[in-house]
């Protein structure tokens, strides 16, 4: 079981410290081949899990010990974290394929510290995910929020790169701290961080499980990019597209969605937590949505519908569907990764240039990237039988099954998906060539480590849907009784099932009328212009940003400065005083060793006396001191 | 048992060594082999395969926890000949005597970590300490090693005759030299005068051995002059053996004493020992600020590291307890690995480390993680080591005391960051390390290293011997 | 461990009992004292320059006493005193041979040969070798 991680360790550790010696080519094999070490050995995890059934809890070794609790550093395989560790090591190494083309540029040693960060960045995952308790998952977590640092920031050298990585760590930071707090919480009040124990414990009042469920949920918000910390995403873009896919479909944002699902037990106990996070969570969907809309950064709008995605799986948790949760995670990291891949492989072939309005009819220099492209986006937009219409539509059906409300919002945001999807899939490849003539020379398909990938993910992202057919079509919800164990809580909706084909057909309605119209409209005359009004303010993402800036950075700077001028002289003066007197002090107590045996021994001489002396008069001087203290 | 007698015979097989064997290279070969032994045959008695029965007439108690802190200065001492060995060689032309010397101490600290009655610990301090005199003034032709030497006799010499005083006048007071017997300044009993005079002399007499002020004048002088890696020895090893020692002695009166009750009666142990550790703070840190010599620096914080040391004797607890095993282990790595790099340095000044970082960063590099480490950096095994000292203060109710504490720490801060700041800001224009760096010393600093950082993320991967 | 000999000590141990030590040490330093005082006072003084000069067992005093001196006569000086004490413990071996026995005459071996061992190590360094 430790193997899983282990692996990717190894790789990062020997890609990392031999970076100077490795060729590219050995980097690259090394590192995928860690991660397909790592997926064969999950794959045997998921099918004994499967059979048997148990929850596997291993400890390795006890980690802190102190009187009053013990962390075990322990690994824990249950259907829930056997099924995420296939979505991660699987996705995780076509990406590191794919990765092995697309870095191809770099230098060499800069490769294998690219694919030694990349290793690293699923090890911390998997530890997060294969933690007992929710230290070990803490340490994943901060090693998934390093990770993303460096890789944000990989291109160190260009300064806006650095400061979106910088502003990623920061965001994530707020969310982490959040979770650190539930955790003192949960070891305070539990006296155990173990999962099982946690989950089992009853000595929780109410107040205790909303305010841990919170807190809880400012890690999930900051980790997996929800309003108000979502705003690092859509800048992680900075890192190279094979990152993003990673960050967005396999690893990080997931993070979140997985924490929660682990705690379902103790969101099912606090109707207040739940509805908070279903809020949120729709909120995030159709605010993200609506930015999405105006974006004209290829990667930006897949950003941005990460988030309106991760939206829509923290409103399945709020309102109870867990499973559903968990399946669009599923189906999102095929359809997401494929997305991510294949702009990669578009950005690949336009040397670098990611703005749609300079793209147009690849179509025809992209074929393998084009359909592929065109299947995730028929899935991210919840056309069945694809994938992203299964677990999309489970997720609906509990949100109406709560409350209708959230249904409709839910159907907008998903018909707002549909449109910014084929808006972005029609200003792509179809209609003509807008770029230069120079790339269009250039212009040419990936090569097979590319577009292999690209492939395994379309055949995902078409079929991964059947894993979970609900009941109402006919299906088994294979996924559903499998998750079962772990996922006790789950309320179980009870909407008919006229109910319920109504509800998909009108949702599948919306989203096609969506998708045709985007396609109609974009197609022929793509919108090149910058935009005005209420679109203005779409491209300019709300203005959140400029808004955080001027409520919160720039006060800060000027109380900063505040303090810098006034505060600080007084500080400054006490420190390096106290810094003076020891200097001063220092020389003059030097004095006395003076290398003289004599005088040495005098001295010791003298100290005994004074010892003896004391001791005489020790009831006075006791009395004396216990007067100053 | 095993180790008392084998370090003794290993000490023996070493001075027949240089007297049989030719061979010059082969002595450090010899003494790291039979430290292997040596640390094996430990280990074996601690579980339980003694080679050895003898009767001791309870004069001798062994124990897991004085086997376990011998295996800890034994691993140390290993750690330290791999090192130096090499420097060794260089002193003088007594190589095998120097090996032979080392071994005998190891001799004098296994007694030193199993008496049971006053005279073993007066033979184990003894034996201990003077193999030390002749180590101190083994650079012959060198002055100021011979004044060195001169001085650490006189003064030990001094010290020893306070040890005896006090040894005398606890039998005068109670007719046995047991230490379960008379039982140091236990206040359950009417104490006669004579008893707690006895025991104040010999708790100046052990403050003396480990360099607490004010009875460290010794130290700076006796460090600064001796060979730097005998120094290293002395620093490390002996110094936390020594403290084995003195609190082996004094626990058992804490445990005993509630001096509230009854203020009127018997000795404020906590008002001494507070004493002692604030002077010993207070003078290791300040005086070690103003000095030039980075070994004369380092022989001053290794009193300021006493008087974190003494806080184990202060409060004696399950911390303390613990806190003092990791401070050996911490301390003794970190000075062997400090020491290790100094030896090679052409000028003990401050400015003789410019550069280092750039000429040699492997170096520079080990040198920065010791240091890290003695001024208790968090991720070093310094941290848990003086956290776990002040805890168990705290624990015992001065927090005051561990404020003072943590004050001092902060200025040891100041000259630990001076020669790291030395090493990576200031350039050099010739390579400030005199001798090339072997493919050896650089494993024994990787070891070292690895050992601080392991212990500083893990400590228990230590103290869990301590309950296995 | 208590010796038993000792022991007996401990039980009259008060300010008292060292009374007629103290007395005894008076009058020791009193008698010496009034002894010098005595004969210098009563005795007959003739100085030549014979009485005045150092005394060495009655031979003509050559040249200073504190002259360099090889370090070989302090080294087997100290080895003398080394095996000197060997032989001194010989003393009350010989006395306890029988009611020893066999244990004793093996702890008595074993510190011979310690010796020996010893012995070995100073004839193999060259510290017993006079000529260089």
């Amino acid at each position: 079981m430790y193997l899983v991680p282990l692996f990717p360790l190894l790789g990062a550790i020997i890609s990392g410290l031999f970076r100077n010696q490795l060729s590219k080519t050995a980097a690259g094999i090394i590192a995928s081949g860690a991660i397909a070490a790592s997926f064969v050995v999950s794959f045997l995890l998921f099918f004994q899990v499967k059979s048997g059934g148990a929850i596997a809890v291993t400890p390795l070794f006890t980690f802190i010990k102190t009187s009053a609790f013990t962390i075990d550093f322990a690994f824990q395989v249950d259907q829930l974290s056997a099924l995420f560790l296939l979505i991660i090591t699987g996705i995780g190494f076509l990406i590191h394929l794919y990765s092995t083309a697309y870095m191809h540029e770099e230098e060499p040693h800069h490769f294998a510290r690219y694919f030694s960060y990349l290793n690293l960045f699923v090890f911390s995952m998997l530890l997060l995910v294969m933690g007992a308790n929710y230290v070990i998952m803490f340490i994943g977590w901060e090693g998934v929020g390093l990770c993303s640092y460096l890789l944000i920031g990989y291109w160190f050298k260009n300064t806006n790169y650095t400061a979106a990585a910088k502003k990623a760590f920061i965001m994530n930071r707020i969310g982490d701290m959040g979770f650190l707090l539930a955790v003192f919480y949960i070891l305070q009040k539990v006296g155990s961080a173990n999962y099982a124990t946690v989950f089992a414990f009853d000595g929780f009042s109410s107040t205790d499980v909303t305010t841990i469920c919170i807190l809880l949920f400012v890690g999930a918000m900051g980790k997996s990019a929800q309003l108000p910390l979502y705003t690092w995403l859509p800048d992680a873009m900075a890192g190279p597209t094979p990152v993003s896919a990673l960050i967005h479909a396999a690893t990080m944002v997931t993070a979140g969605i997985y924490m929660i699902a682990r705690s379902n037990v103790l969101y099912s106990a606090s109707e207040i937590a739940q509805h908070l996070v279903a809020i949120v969570g729709l909120a995030t969907a159709l605010f993200s949505a609506t930015i999405a809309l105006k974006q004209n950064d290829i990667k930006k709008v897949l950003a941005y519908s990460t988030v309106s995605q991760l939206g829509y799986m923290f409103l399945g948790l709020g309102v109870g569907a867990y499973t559903g949760a968990v399946f669009h995670v599923m189906t999102h990291a095929f359809f997401k990764a494929l997305l991510f891949l294949g702009a990669g492989s578009v950005i690949h072939a336009m040397h670098h240039e990611q703005d749609i309005r300079n793209m147009g009819g690849l179509k025809k220099h992209l074929p393998i990237t084009h359909i592929t492209f065109l299947l995730g986006c028929i899935a991210i937009a919840g056309v069945p039988p694809f994938s992203g219409f299964f677990s999309k539509d489970e997720i609906l059906a509990a949100a109406y099954a709560h409350n209708p409300i959230y249904w409709g919002l839910g159907v907008a945001g998903a018909a707002m998906t549909a449109f910014y999807m084929f808006r972005l899939y029609a200003t792509t490849f179809l209609g003509s060539f807008r770029g230069t003539q120079q790339q269009l020379s250039h212009l040419h398909e990936s090569p097979i480590s590319m577009t292999l990938p690209l492939m395994v993910l379309a055949l995902l992202s078409v079929v991964g849907g059947f894993l979970n057919v609900p009941e109402v079509l006919h299906g088994n919800a294979a996924l559903h009784h499998f998750l079962s164990p772990v996922l006790t809580s789950e309320s179980k909706h009870s909407l008919s099932h006229s109910t319920e084909y109504i509800l998909m057909g009108s949702s599948v309605a919306i989203a096609t009328l969506a998708l045709i119209f985007a396609i109609n409209k974009f197609s022929k005359n793509p919108e090149l212009g910058e935009a005005t009004g209420l679109g203005k303010t779409l491209a300019n993402k709300w203005y959140v940003d400029e808004a955080y800036d001027a409520a919160i950075v720039k006060p800060l700077n000027s109380v900063s400065l505040l303090f810098k001028n006034f505060v600080e002289k007084g500080i400054d003066g006490l420190v390096n005083g106290s810094g003076k007197l020891v200097q001063y002090s220092s020389r003059q107590v030097r004095l006395v060793q003076n290398g003289q045996v004599g005088s040495y021994i005098l001295y010791m001489v003298l100290s005994m006396v004074i010892l003896f002396l004391l001791w005489w008069n020790q009831p006075i001087l006791t009395k004396f001191i216990q007067k100053i203290f | 048992m095993n180790a008392i007698i084998l370090s003794a015979i290993f000490g023996v097989v070493l001075m027949m060594a240089s007297a049989f064997v030719s061979n010059r290279s082969l002595y450090k070969t010899i003494a790291l082999a039979c430290l292997v032994l040596l640390v094996g045959a430990n280990i074996a008695e601690t579980l339980g395969y003694s080679f050895f029965t003898i009767d001791t007439h309870n004069m001798l108690a062994f124990n897991k926890m004085g086997l376990f802190f011998n295996t800890i200065c034994f691993t140390a001492t290993l750690l330290y000949v791999f090192i130096s060995s090499s420097e060794i060689e260089r002193v003088d032309n007594y190589t095998a005597e120097y090996f032979a010397l080392i071994f005998f101490s190891l001799c004098g600290i296994a007694i030193l970590t199993s008496f049971n009655n006053l005279l073993m610990m007066f033979l184990g301090i003894e034996i201990m300490s003077i193999p030390l005199y002749i180590l101190t003034g083994s650079d012959k032709r060198n002055l100021k090693s011979n004044e060195a030497a001169l001085k650490y006799f006189l003064m030990g010499s001094f010290s020893t005759g306070i040890l005896l005083l006090g040894i005398a006048f606890i039998y005068g007071a109670t007719g046995s030299f047991g230490l379960e017997s008379i039982k140091v300044g236990t206040l359950q009993m009417q104490l006669s005068i004579l008893e707690v005079t006895g025991c104040i002399l010999l708790l100046i007499a052990f403050a003396f051995k480990v360099s607490a002020a004010p009875f460290h004048f010794w130290t700076p002088d006796v460090y600064d002059g001796a060979p730097s890696v005998f120094t290293s020895f002395m620093a490390s090893i002996i110094k936390v053996a020594g403290f084995y020692a003195f609190v082996k002695l004094f626990e058992s009166r804490i445990e005993t004493t509630s001096f509230a009750t009854n203020p009127a009666v018997g000795v404020n142990w906590h008002l001494l020992f507070a004493i002692l550790i604030i002077a010993t703070l207070f003078v290791g840190n300040i005086t070690a600020v103003f000095q030039q010599s980075v070994k004369r620096m380092l022989a001053y914080s290794s009193i300021a590291q006493a008087g974190f040391m003494l806080f184990a004797l202060f409060s004696v607890n399950a911390f303390s307890k613990e806190g003092l095993y990791l401070y050996a282990a911490g301390y003794c790595l970190a000075t062997i690995g400090i020491f290790a790099v100094l030896v090679r340095m052409k000028d003990y000044t401050f400015e003789g480390f410019n550069g280092l970082a750039k000429h040699e960063p492997t170096l520079a590099f080990a040198t920065t993680v010791c240091l890290l480490s003695l001024a208790g950096i968090p991720l070093t095994v310094g941290f848990f080591a003086k956290y776990f000292m002040l805890a168990a203060v705290v624990k015992q109710g001065y927090a005051w005391l561990a404020i003072v504490g943590v004050l001092f720490a902060g200025v040891s801060i100041y000259y630990y960051f001076r020669v790291i700041a030395a090493m990576y800001f200031k350039s050099a224009d010739e390579n400030p390390a005199a001798v090339a760096t072997s493919s050896t010393v650089k494993i024994g600093l990787a070891v070292v290293v690895a050992g601080i950082i392991i212990l500083g993320v893990w400590p228990h991967a230590l103290l869990n011997f301590l309950y296995f | 461990m208590p010796i038993h000999s000792l022991l007996d000590a401990t039980v009259v141990n008060t300010a008292n009992n060292y009374f007629p030590i103290g007395v005894q040490l008076l009058f020791a330093a009193g008698f010496v004292a009034t002894m010098l005082i005595m004969s210098a006072l009563l005795g007959p003084k003739r100085k030549t320059s014979d009485k005045l000069a150092n005394f060495e067992s009655g031979i003509e005093i050559t040249g200073n006493a504190r002259q360099p001196m090889a370090i070989k006569y302090f080294l087997v000086a100290i080895l003398f005193v080394l095996f000197d004490v060997e032989v001194i413990f010989f003393y009350p071996y010989a006395v306890n041979f029988r009611e020893l026995g066999w244990a004793g005459f093996g702890a008595v071996a074993m510190f011979v040969g310690f010796f020996i061992v010893g012995f070995t190590y100073i004839i193999k360094k060259g510290a017993l070798i006079w000529e260089d």
